[in-house]
């Protein structure tokens, strides 16, 4: 089972989710413009706390739990009242109208959780029943009870699963496309190389899950490695699973440039923004400097040029993107803006998280980019994800960016959307955790 | 013949341009102008070469050098930008033909060839178009005017039944109409050009791109044939011309790039760069529905001019508004015509 592979259970009293936050947003590029608080969150992530570990639960053990019951029970009572409120209160008229408005969406949120919880509780009382009849003296009644429960047990595992999964809340930015972006660290030569491995890692990737994959941006080094690069991808899902992908990577093997067969350590850093849509975030186009070889000197049929690169400033931040992947200037301005609009948008939802959170703890996602989350070892032909504690092998297999990266990041999300949902029922029962 | 003029400049390489094939014109320009760098004895990578083209083209004084090494040789490999050529073919070895045509047509820039004329295609928007010597280059600020009259067309067909249609004066490759074709599927386009070189080469690339049905493509000159093309079009919703308006004064400073190789008639708009555009603009009422609009790029220069013109000249036709390019210069003219 999936949900049992893993990983010793580090418990320190009641801390043990202490350093778990609901992950927004993921890595990002301007740390200095941010209010200082989110600066010491940032330290807080070097204290030298081992990377997190903790024991994935079974859906079973989940919902052996009472804290969840009893959530279950308050959200079902909350769905209750204020759909008596939205049906009843239209000739009472007790309260407001913005009231009435938060009540419906309420209803509107909760009603496919309630109908999943009904559909458990009925296939519950089934299940009951068809165990009654397993004690029943004719025996082909009790061969069709066993079938009957069978069955019955399939669908409480997919029910439970479903409300799990409907518990666990939609981030803002989950539904958005993104703008990944790929920074070679220390290492020099060898740190852009795997930086190029890396790239190509996450168009196979992208690939993999039918995801469209839009090269932006490229800057190559001498050797054919890459200095920074990003690309515009989209797709369903795709921040969901690639915000975990967002941080340190670290490669240890022996570079092709090395002449002595040492082994070097090199870094490469991946950050992952959220690709707003055009009406959730705007920009105003007066904020901005957009800068092509054209600027200068008459243009139009007075010059012709291939230098179709575009870089747009924007004025307010001093936020920076550049494109010239195109031919087509119109395009490269298409794409500048879409790298532009990311990383402004990912300020924004730094920003605010920073508001929220900063006395709070850390989770898969949130960490700053600075966090080593991923080790590539050719010696060991293994890859150890820190932040879970899991390795797989075969790393060449690994960076086609398909099965094998697959099941780590989904073992990611597994973890995340747990630690969700244990800080979800601490929230509403802070007395049993 | 617009060659006779360059000739008379003294430019003798147009007279190998227009006569004599690729082939001649290059050995020509390797003997007797400029010489390209020996081709290497041994083997050498993608990589190598843009560096000794990039070095020779800056020594020979060929502006953008290091673009234009990157873009032929791109094209070479069957990319579009050397940004998109998978990282390791570049540091692979070249073989011995594709050597050779890295150097035939890295040669022909020696001559000031436009890149995008030596590798025979370039992109417009989200278009790839076939080029060739001497019809118009598309340039960006096109592109903006496409954008322009795409908002207007689309924020107008919500409101009439009927299908929409446009023309398009001097359509060169056929950039501007192919383009509005593609963005708008209910669409119908016509265009017309002086230069059969022109027309040619918009029916070419029309066919190249599916949209051959919905565009027709007339040889016709918007002012010796002004008889015919009045009776040929009416009750177009769109007008929409890149017409020449540079100044004539104006001619002789552009780059080689452009005065050797780009049909002059494209681009000189005579003394005040108004001839055609005048032209297009006492036309225009006649061609349009009610509120049917004109579409003009020009020279910032031109947009007070054309307004204050249009109000002395012209009835039935009102100015709406100049437009600004993105580098801030006053480039798109905005008119419409009367409701009668």
């Amino acid at each position: 089972m999936a949900h049992r592979r893993l990983v010793s259970h580090l418990r320190r009293g009641s801390e043990w989710i202490t350093h778990f936050q609901k992950p927004h947003f993921t890595g990002s590029f301007v740390i200095k413009q941010l209010p200082d608080q989110y600066v010491r969150t940032q330290r807080l992530l070097h204290t030298g706390q081992p990377a997190m570990m903790m024991k994935l639960l079974s859906v079973d053990e989940l919902f052996a739990k009472r804290s969840l019951q009893e959530h279950l029970k308050k959200l079902e009572k909350e769905y209750k009242e204020c759909l008596q409120a939205v049906t009843y209160s239209a000739t009472e008229d007790e309260c407001s109208d913005d009231e009435k408005k938060a009540k419906r969406t309420k209803v509107s949120q909760l009603a496919p959780l309630i109908q999943s919880i009904q559909e458990l509780d009925k296939k519950q009382k089934e299940m009951t029943e068809t165990e009654m009849l397993l004690k029943d003296d004719d025996a082909a009644l009790r061969e069709l009870a066993e079938l009957e429960r069978e069955s019955c047990s399939q669908d409480i595992q997919h029910l439970r699963q479903k409300v799990l999964e409907l518990l666990i809340p939609e981030e803002e930015a989950d539904m958005s496309d993104l703008v990944l972006e790929v920074t070679a660290g220390v290492g020099g030569q060898e740190a852009m190389l795997f930086t190029a491995e890396v790239f190509e890692m996450y168009e196979g990737f992208a690939q993999y899950h039918g995801w469209s994959f839009d090269t932006l941006e490229r800057t190559s080094s001498d050797l054919g490695g890459l200095r920074h690069a990003s690309a515009s991808i989209s797709g369903p899902q795709s921040y969901k699973k690639m915000k975990f992908e967002a941080g340190v990577h670290r490669v240890q093997r022996v570079p092709k440039t090395e002449r002595q067969g040492r082994m070097h350590t090199s870094t490469m850093t991946v950050a992952v923004l959220p690709q707003p849509t055009e009406i959730s975030f705007t920009i105003n186009p007066k904020d901005l400097r957009i800068e092509t070889k054209r600027a200068s000197g008459a243009g139009g049929q007075h010059v012709n040029t291939t230098d179709s690169a575009v870089r747009i400033v924007h004025l307010p931040t001093g936020v920076v993107a550049e494109c010239q992947q195109e031919r087509s200037q119109l395009k490269n301005r298409e794409k500048a803006m879409k790298a532009l609009r990311a990383k402004l948008y990912s300020m924004k939802l730094e920003e605010e998280t920073s508001k929220r959170h900063n006395q709070r703890k850390v989770q898969i996602g949130t960490r700053g980019r600075s966090e080593k989350i991923r080790t590539y070892n050719y010696a060991q032909d293994r890859i150890t994800d820190h932040r879970i504690s899991m390795t797989v092998h075969d790393v060449k297999s690994f960076l086609l960016g398909e099965e094998l990266l697959n099941e780590m990041n989904s073992s990611l999300q597994e973890f995340s959307n747990q630690e969700t949902l244990i800080e979800l029922l601490e929230d509403s029962h802070p007395q049993e955790l | 013949m617009w060659w006779r003029r360059t000739l008379s400049r003294s430019c003798r390489w147009c007279l190998g341009c227009r006569h004599s094939g690729a082939k001649r014109i290059w050995s020509f320009h390797y003997r007797a102008l400029r010489s390209a760098p020996a081709v290497p004895a041994g083997r050498i990578t993608a990589l190598q070469a843009l560096d000794i083209w990039k070095r020779h083209f800056e020594e020979e004084g060929v502006t953008e050098a290091e673009q234009s090494s990157q873009y032929i040789i791109a094209h070479l490999l069957g990319a579009k930008t050397i940004e998109s050529v998978e990282r390791q073919r570049l540091t692979e070895f070249l073989s011995k033909e594709k050597m050779e045509e890295v150097w035939q047509l890295c040669s022909r820039r020696l001559s000031r060839m436009p890149v995008q004329y030596i590798i025979e295609e370039w992109d417009f928007r989200d278009l790839t178009l076939k080029m060739r010597p001497p019809v118009f280059i598309p340039r960006p600020e096109t592109e903006e005017l496409v954008e322009l009259v795409l908002t207007d067309l689309k924020s107008r067909s919500a409101d009439t039944e009927t299908r929409q249609t446009c023309l398009e004066v001097g359509c060169g490759s056929g950039a501007i109409s192919l383009s509005l074709l593609k963005s708008l599927p209910q669409l119908e386009a016509f265009a017309l050009d002086r230069s059969q070189d022109a027309v040619d080469l918009s029916r070419e690339n029309a066919l190249r791109l599916g949209l051959q049905d919905r565009l027709r493509v007339y040889h016709m000159d918007v002012i010796k044939d002004a008889e015919r093309i009045l009776g040929l079009f009416s009750s177009v919703s769109a007008l929409v011309s890149n017409p020449p308006y540079l100044f004539s004064e104006d001619m002789a400073s552009l780059e080689p790039e452009i005065f050797r190789f780009e049909d002059h008639a494209a681009l000189d708009g005579g003394e005040n760069g108004l001839t055609v555009i005048r032209q297009i603009l006492t036309l225009a009422s006649d061609f349009l529905l009610n509120s049917g609009r004109v579409y003009l790029e020009v020279d910032p220069r031109h947009p007070p001019l054309i307004q204050r013109w249009v109000e002395e000249n012209v009835e039935g036709l009102q100015y709406v508004e100049t437009q600004n390019d993105i580098s801030g210069r006053p480039r798109f003219c905005i008119l419409q015509k009367a409701v009668t």
